[in-house]
This record gives structure tokens, C-alpha cells and sequence, in this order.
């Protein structure tokens, strides 16, 4: 377990108890996995056949077409329907299979997962509150170690080269100022850190660490630029959904490395990264052959075509974008996401007049049981709070966290009012605006 | 002559979704079709035997639906280009019948893949042939869609996890135990 949170002062125990794997060893039998995932990516990247791409897809359905028959809520979905998994036996039929929204998988996030074996050694993470009701996602070792294999492939995307034993910093703007260091020997026997800006010795820690990638959101960054002789990294990561061509300059200033956007759900896993190439931002090439999201629609569609416990079939994780086939100039080969609108960007303005990303937020939100909730500023120190579906004894506690948040991030005397509303009075089109900012 | 499924789908979406056929229309539409191929078509006696010996409700349904595809598509002219006057209706339609029976009205009307699993057991029945299709390939199509098949699957499926619907609690609960707090993917 982390101990860290018990170092810090009163105002930023604002985070539950997290638990973190120690056993990082126990990461080395999934090296030649790792390996085979980012090979499959690069070869992807690179496969100018879109009949072979497709191909080489639809073979892929079979682990996916055994994982629905083994899944209690799809096997029974599919027969109220009048399918079976037999049916999918191409990309193409996905389009007459039922959806999987949000709301059905928090529903039923007990029965969307396969029989979860030992050896699967299986978590339940929450994704974050964004609608005010957190998802229990079910995952296995392999989906928690995805993203070092995802890595692998970035890394050598963009043509960096990682020193033996690299060392990872995700560097964190959350309000709960968690930080640890564990080995990692699934990314070429490397270390990770994770520390937090809100630390009076973040920087210190930083330049000590000299990371050789760096994991952080907008909030993260926009402090690293602004922090004198920062050690530049061989890549910088975010997963941004919207990363403002302003920070990306004012980044480059500080921090001479390349920045790759990534887009990623807690569900999901990561999706697609954001092209490099300054002339084309906002779209977003698809990982496949792990993902495939459907072309042709206006909202993005995720089957998950990687084995996992966690069968996904036309997911929909609430954004809205379109997928086509694309030759890039970056010299990738694939499906690309163009006019993607995640969440709605939302900036809340401190005492000091510093804006802070409001999402850095969302995941007070996730400890509590809740139908919807908005958070409003209303003047510079003053809040107003949403609820719906609140049990009244979640109240002080999350009115009690939320104001801790709050103090870290830089208000010294944040006043909340909080009230209680129909979960219809926050609905705002397709997409949860849970922040807003009243100008 | 082969039979173009894709033809037939693509002539039964733009249909009507609804057989427009009462029951006595369609067994007379059924009967009309083996008449143009010379095939004597089953008196109406065979026809009463034949919804004895199914033993289920959905049996009239799919007799209406199978009139509708006839008519709504090329399957009933290629039908009749296909039957031997030697072909014993009664046989024939017994066999389909048999072979589409868990298949509702519904179904056949909605759901691409039953509707498609429904045209080549008719074709099957008939000793059709798919358009560009090996005859291998056309058998193993039939064997990824049969619903039948596959409930019979889900059913052995889903009657092994009840059995298993205890030690499944049990993995999540624990699973849920090791819950981790933070945004993910760390370790």
C-alpha cells in the first residue's frame, strides 16, 4: 500500500487509500506479450492493404466470438436479439450487434466479464465521475499492463530512443497529491514515479528522477513548463483529449521533447494517439489491431479485438468523432479519428487568477454513489454543487473531500453550496458537462 | 442456376417488413411455386399432418414468412428453376421447417443473419447453389449462422455458469477488494 498520503498535510488528504502492486516481478511473464502487442501495432501502422488490414482483423473476432459466449450479460443480450456470436464473423457485422453504453456496462459490470480465473488476477478500477456515476471496469493483468505495451509502440514511433532501464514519471495534478515509486520491469526493466505538483519538492524530485518519458494531463504540463531547468525527457505523453496548441508551444519552450496525445478511456484502454504532424491536430490514428472503432458513424464505437476478461462490443464511451480509412503524411497506414469531441473542456479560475483544468476534479467524484452531479464557479471563490441521486450521509463527506480538492489546487477559502436536483435538470445534450464555469 | 444471397437480402430489405400473406394465402403461394416447377405441391391434408408433426407455434409464422421471401425476392423464381419433378414437396418442406424451427417471424424480419440463415436452409432444401460459393463454403456459412446449433451452445454456456455463478461472485468480490484507486493503467 502507499503510504505517502499520511506524509502529507491535513488539507491534501483528500485521497482515499491506493493500492499499488509491489510485486512488479511478477510483470517480467508478460514481457513477450508486451513485445507481440507493440510489434502487431507497428506492423499495422505500417500496412498500406486495407483488404489485408481487414483480413487480419476479422481473424481476430474469434477470441472475441468465444469471450461473448462466455460473458453472461452479452451471451444473454445476443439471444434476446435473436444472435449468437456466431454471427460476427466479419467488421462488417459488428454493425447489426447491439451497442454497449455506458449506462448498461455500470449496470452490469458483473456480468459484462468473462469467468475471471486466478490467473487473471482480476481488479475492479472505477472510471472516472464525469456523469456522476462511476463504472466498476473489471480488468485483468494484462489490460492494466496495456499501456506499457501501447508504449513500446510510441516510443518507437516517434523515433525515440529509451536509455536500459528508463524511468517513467507521471507526473500528477490531482487533488490528492499521491505519490510512489515501483520497479517496472515490463518496460525494459525501467522504474516508475509518480509525483505530485502539489508537492513543495516536485521539482527537486523531478530533476533527481530525470525521467526518460513522462506521463502527465494538461494541469501537469502547464506546470512543467513554467518550472525552471526541468530534465528533458526522450517523450512526453498525455491523454489530453483536447491539448491547447498554446501549451503545446509553451512546452516546447521549456521542454524540448516530442508530445504525444493519446486518447484513452478507463473502460476502454487506450484508442488512438493525436498525429504529430502541427499542420493536422485533432486527429487521432486508431489502434488497431488491439481496438477497432467503426468508421462511417458520428460517434466513436470501440470493439475491443485484444483478448481481455472484459469483452467489449460496440462500446460507446460517450464521444463524439468519425472514423475512415487513412494514408497520413506522418507515414501511417490505417483508421484515423477525425472531429473528435470528448468532453467538454471546462477551466476554473483561482483566487490568483490561475486557471486550473476542472476535470483535475472529476475524480473526487468517483468515491461517491451519485446519479449526476454539475459543479458550477460561480464567483471566484464560490461553488455551487448539483446532486442527484445523493444518499444524504455521502453528502459531508464528498462536500468535505471536494473542499480539500479544492484548497490544494490553490483556493484557500473555496464556500460550496450544495443542493439536490432531478438527474434530468443536468442532462445537457449527448455529452456530461459536469463543469461549468459562470462568466 | 445458383442463388445470389446478397441479391435476395438486398431485394428483402427493400420489401415490406411485414408478410402481407394470411396463412391460407401463403400455403397457397407455397403450393403455386412447386405447381410452376411441375413438383406436385402437398394436398391439404399433408399440409395438416405437416403442422401436426411440428409441434410448434411458431410453425404458421414461418410458413407466412416463407411465402413473403419467395415473393419479395428472386428465391422463388430461382426455386422453381431449381426443383425436380421428381422432388416430394411434403419431404422437402418438412425438412426446412425442421431445419428453421426455433426462427421466429421476428427474427427473419429484422435480423439480418436469421433472415440470411433462413434463405440458404431453403436453398439447401432445394438442392440450390450459392453464388460463388464453393458447395463446402456454403455448408460451413450455414454451420456459422444455425441458431439452432448455437442456442443449444448458449444453453450448455449459461448452465455451466450457473454452476459456476458462485466461485464468479466470489472472483469479482476479491477483485473488487484489490481495486485500485488511481486512473487506471499504473501498476
Amino acid at each position: 500500500m502507499a503510504g505517502v498520503t499520511n506524509v502529507l498535510a491535513a488539507d491534501l488528504r483528500v485521497a482515499p487509500r491506493a493500492n499499488i502492486r509491489r510485486d512488479t516481478s511478477s510483470q517480467r511473464p508478460h514481457i513477450p506479450w508486451a513485445e507481440a502487442i507493440a510489434e502487431g501495432l507497428t506492423r499495422f501502422a505500417s500496412l498500406a492493404d486495407e483488404d489485408a488490414a481487414r483480413a487480419d482483423l476479422d481473424a481476430r473476432l474469434s477470441g472475441l466470438r468465444d469471450a461473448l459466449r462466455d460473458s453472461p450479460y452479452h451471451a444473454r443480450r445476443l439471444h434476446a436479439a435473436g444472435l449468437h456470436p456466431g454471427d460476427l464473423q466479419t467488421l462488417d457485422d459488428l454493425r447489426h450487434l447491439p451497442f454497449l453504453d455506458r449506462e448498461a456496462l455500470a449496470a452490469n459490470w458483473d456480468a459484462v466479464p468473462t469467468p475471471p480465473s486466478d490467473a487473471d488476477e482480476c481488479v475492479v478500477v472505477k472510471s472516472s465521475g464525469s456523469i456522476g456515476a462511476p463504472v466498476n471496469v473489471v480488468r485483468d493483468r494484462r489490460d492494466c499492463l496495456h499501456m506499457w505495451a501501447v508504449l513500446r509502440f510510441l516510443v518507437t514511433r516517434v523515433g525515440a530512443a529509451l536509455p536500459p532501464h528508463p524511468r517513467v514519471v507521471l507526473l500528477d495534478a490531482l487533488p490528492g497529491g499521491l505519490e510512489y515509486s515501483v520497479r517496472l520491469p515490463i518496460l525494459h526493466d525501467g522504474a516508475l514515479h509518480r509525483i505530485s505538483v502539489l508537492r513543495e519538492d516536485a521539482l527537486q524530485r523531478l530533476r533527481r528522477v530525470r525521467p526518460a518519458v513522462l506521463f502527465s494531463d494538461p494541469e501537469g504540463l502547464r506546470w512543467l513548463a513554467a518550472q525552471p531547468g526541468v530534465p528533458t525527457p526522450r517523450l512526453v505523453l498525455t491523454s489530453a483529449q483536447h491539448l491547447p496548441a498554446g501549451l503545446r508551444e509553451e512546452l516546447a519552450n521549456a521542454v524540448p521533447a516530442p508530445v504525444l496525445n493519446y486518447y484513452a478511456t478507463t473502460e476502454t484502454g487506450p484508442l488512438a494517439w493525436e498525429c504529430p504532424r502541427p499542420e493536422a491536430p485533432g486527429r487521432f490514428h486508431v489502434l488497431a489491431p488491439d481496438v477497432w472503432l467503426e468508421p462511417g458513424l458520428d460517434e466513436v464505437v470501440v470493439t475491443r479485438l485484444r483478448p481481455s476478461v472484459l469483452p467489449l462490443l460496440r462500446y460507446l464511451p460517450g464521444d463524439a468523432g468519425s472514423v475512415r480509412r487513412d494514408a497520413c503524411a506522418c507515414g501511417f497506414h490505417g483508421w484515423t479519428l477525425e472531429h473528435f469531441g470528448g468532453r467538454g473542456a471546462c477551466h476554473f479560475v483561482t483566487p490568483s487568477g490561475r486557471e486550473v483544468d476542472a476535470w483535475a476534479l472529476a475524480w473526487v467524484f468517483k468515491h461517491h454513489a451519485l446519479r449526476g452531479f454539475r459543479l458550477t464557479q460561480v464567483d471566484v471563490s464560490h461553488f455551487r454543487l448539483e446532486l442527484a441521486g445523493a444518499s444524504p450521509s455521502d453528502v459531508a463527506p464528498l462536500r468535505e473531500r471536494l473542499a480539500g480538492a479544492l484548497r490544494n489546487l490553490g483556493w484557500t477559502q473555496p464556500s460550496l453550496d450544495v443542493c439536490h436536483v432531478e438527474v434530468s435538470a443536468l442532462a445537457a445534450g449527448t455529452k456530461p458537462q459536469p463543469f461549468r464555469r459562470l462568466r | 442456376m445458383a442463388f445470389d444471397i446478397r441479391e435476395i437480402q438486398t431485394q428483402l430489405e427493400a420489401a415490406p417488413i411485414v408478410s402481407p400473406y394470411s396463412h391460407d394465402l401463403a400455403l397457397a403461394i407455397l403450393c403455386d411455386t412447386f405447381r410452376l416447377a411441375k413438383v406436385r405441391p402437398p394436398s391439404r391434408a399433408d399440409w395438416g399432418a405437416m403442422e401436426d408433426k411440428a409441434r410448434s407455434p411458431l410453425w404458421r409464422e414461418q410458413v407466412v414468412m416463407l411465402a413473403h421471401v419467395l415473393v419479395s425476392s428472386a428465391l422463388r423464381q430461382e426455386t422453381v428453376q431449381v426443383l425436380q419433378q421428381n422432388d416430394d414437396a411434403t419431404t422437402l418442406l418438412q425438412r426446412f421447417f425442421q431445419d428453421v424451427a426455433p426462427l421466429t417471424a421476428e427474427m427473419i424480419r429484422s435480423n439480418t443473419f436469421r433472415r440470411e440463415e433462413f434463405i440458404r436452409k431453403w436453398v439447401r432444401v432445394v438442392g440450390g447453389k450459392c453464388t460463388g460459393e464453393s458447395p463446402k463454403g456454403s455448408v460451413a456459412r450455414i454451420e456459422q449462422l444455425d441458431y439452432r446449433k448455437a442456442e443449444a451452445e448458449m444453453r450448455r454456456a449459461e448452465e455451466a455458469r450457473k454452476k459456476e455463478a458462485d466461485k464468479r461472485q466470489q472472483a469479482l468480490r476479491e477483485a473488487e477488494q484489490r481495486a485500485t484507486e488511481a486512473r487506471g493503467w499504473r501498476e
